[in-house]
């Protein structure tokens, strides 16, 4: 980039020409149908964030999430301390929605309509009258899903058999992850906000800092500097559909009175809980997650596609422990309404954005070197779409 | 009769509008309230945080008493209101009208399921 001075040497041009250089076609981030092949060539077959560890810390916890992406109810279950089990949230009697709560403790479930009962583990344990049914018990327990756990994270794959285990599809971002503060979290804060758009134009508003100096004039300030004008990154990495950034900090930022008290406090107990304070790294975890995993600004951001033109952000800032004392308390809620800040920033552009490409007016669009992930998020979703437009038009299995 | 611990009185006006139960409520009030109420907040309770934090560092949460409690609450709420005051300042109005779209679901300092 020509105006930036010495100090900050931004990722060149041909550093990420590997990853493409033309136009990206416009269909892919707006259209119904294309949508639908994403269901079926990703989201019903790729592992995907269900939540924490810490919603379901003791024997008989639960949690319902639903994944409208694949059409789906997944209720997932702690059977022990070390058995965690995902199943549909569907009775195997009639396919009735099994449990209507987001959360609990409960170590069975019984079915509203006809009172099938089964144990958390997935057995039917009971149905009334069950003599007059032509099936056995044991061939009528609910239907599992392929659960794993990294850095405290649950994530659950609707393929019945995936083709990759969990570690193997994280690949060196499993590492990665296990060094931030959510890895050891017992608890959160969390806020969630719905956007009229596609899944994808949501993600990549926060994979690229061009936009930042526009959008985020004044809660922005500190990540921008004369060196580094628009705050780009220093650094990018890709791990098959996995991507990183290494956020670049302003040297000379001046934080407000206020606000510098209050990031002393969060910093004071970042090391107090040992946390690692030199890392700036962001993990684009394919495809709907990633983490900011910074010691004093971490956050999880959790784009769950409803439809091709809705979106649910869930975001989350992680703890290590509950509130232990007035400071630690202060000190967490401004962290999360400094996030909460900057998210809300960006609403209207994402909407904007689909409005725009839902009208037909672009057959292509136009990302530059510095947003980078947004292209590599592109090419590893179309990827998996045409591979499996492929195979169903020359009628391969592609269950 | 006052509401808070000694000491506190100049923030004894914003109990009734600030010192909120959940931090959703604390955000919405910051997004509700007027630029003047936000301000008189703010420069009332900026310099009296480190002192009150002190203050309430010194029990747990289990041992404050109900003027604690709303000590604590007010701080909490602090946390939000500086945002607008110091940070986002002529752009709060700008930025209350998308951040209303936002719901806290849940946060540490409050009673979770």
């Amino acid at each position: 980039m020509n105006d930036a001075v010495p100090g900050f040497e931004p990722v060149s041009k041909e550093d990420v020409a590997h990853l493409g250089t033309d136009p990206v076609p416009a269909g892919p981030y707006y259209e119904p149908a294309y949508f639908e092949l994403e269901k079926a060539a990703i989201f019903r077959r790729t592992w995907m964030q269900v939540g924490h560890v810490c919603e379901i810390p003791e024997p008989g916890s639960f949690m319902v999430r639903e994944f409208e992406c694949a059409d789906a109810s997944i209720l997932v279950t702690r059977v022990s301390d070390t058995e965690v089990r995902a199943f549909h949230n569907v009775c195997t009697h009639r396919g009735t929605i099994l449990v209507e709560e987001s959360a609990g403790t409960r170590s069975r479930f019984s079915c509203p309509y006809h009172k099938w009962t089964f144990a958390n583990s997935g057995e039917l344990l009971s149905a009334p009258d069950f003599d007059k049914f032509y099936v056995d018990k044991a061939d009528c327990g609910l239907a599992e899903v392929a659960v794993d756990i990294c850095a405290g994270l649950v994530f659950i794959n609707l393929d019945p058999s995936p083709e990759q285990g969990l570690r193997e599809f994280l690949g060196p971002i499993a590492q990665k992850l296990e060094g931030t503060p959510m890895a050891r979290a017992t608890a959160f804060s969390e806020y969630v906000y719905e956007v009229q758009a596609n899944w994808k134009l949501t993600y990549d508003n926060f994979q690229e800092n061009y936009h930042l100096r526009f959008l985020h004039p004044r809660s922005g300030e500190m990540a921008n500097g004369p060196d580094n004008p628009f705050g780009y990154p220093e650094r990018y990495e890709f791990f098959d559909p996995h991507r990183t950034q290494t956020i670049w900090s302003n040297p000379q930022a001046q934080p407000k009175p206020f606000q510098l008290m209050a990031f002393m406090k969060v910093a004071e107990f970042a090391m107090r809980d040992e946390l690692d304070m030199v890392t700036r790294d962001y993990y684009g975890v394919f495809p709907n997650l990633f983490v900011l995993g910074t010691a004093t600004t971490h956050f999880s951001q959790w784009i769950m596609p409803i439809a091709a033109d809705r979106t649910r952000s869930v975001v989350r800032l992680y703890w290590i422990g509950e509130d232990d004392c007035a400071s630690r308390r202060f000190a967490r809620e401004f962290s999360l309404a400094t996030a909460l800040d900057i998210h809300s920033e960006d609403r209207a552009v994402i909407e904007a954005g689909h409005r725009g490409l839902a009208s037909g007016a672009l057959r292509h669009i136009h990302f530059q070197s510095q947003e980078a992930l947004c292209r590599h998020l592109f090419n590893e979703v179309d990827r998996r779409v045409q591979a499996y437009k492929a195979q169903q038009q020359s009628g391969g299995d592609v269950a | 009769m006052s509401a808070l611990p000694e000491g506190f009185e100049p923030l004894e006006p914003f109990v009734d509008g600030w010192a909120l139960g959940s931090a959703d409520e604390r955000m919405r009030q910051r997004l509700a309230s007027a630029a003047s109420e936000r301000e008189a907040f703010f420069n009332a309770g900026k310099d009296l945080v480190p002192a009150a934090l002190a203050l309430l560092d010194k029990k747990s949460f289990d041992e404050h008493d109900p003027k604690e409690e709303r000590l604590m609450l007010l701080m909490l709420s602090m946390a939000h209101v500086a945002q607008a005051v110091e940070i986002q300042q002529d752009d709060e109005p700008m930025h209350a009208h998308y951040a209303r779209f936002i719901t806290i679901t849940r946060a540490s300092a409050d009673d979770n399921p």
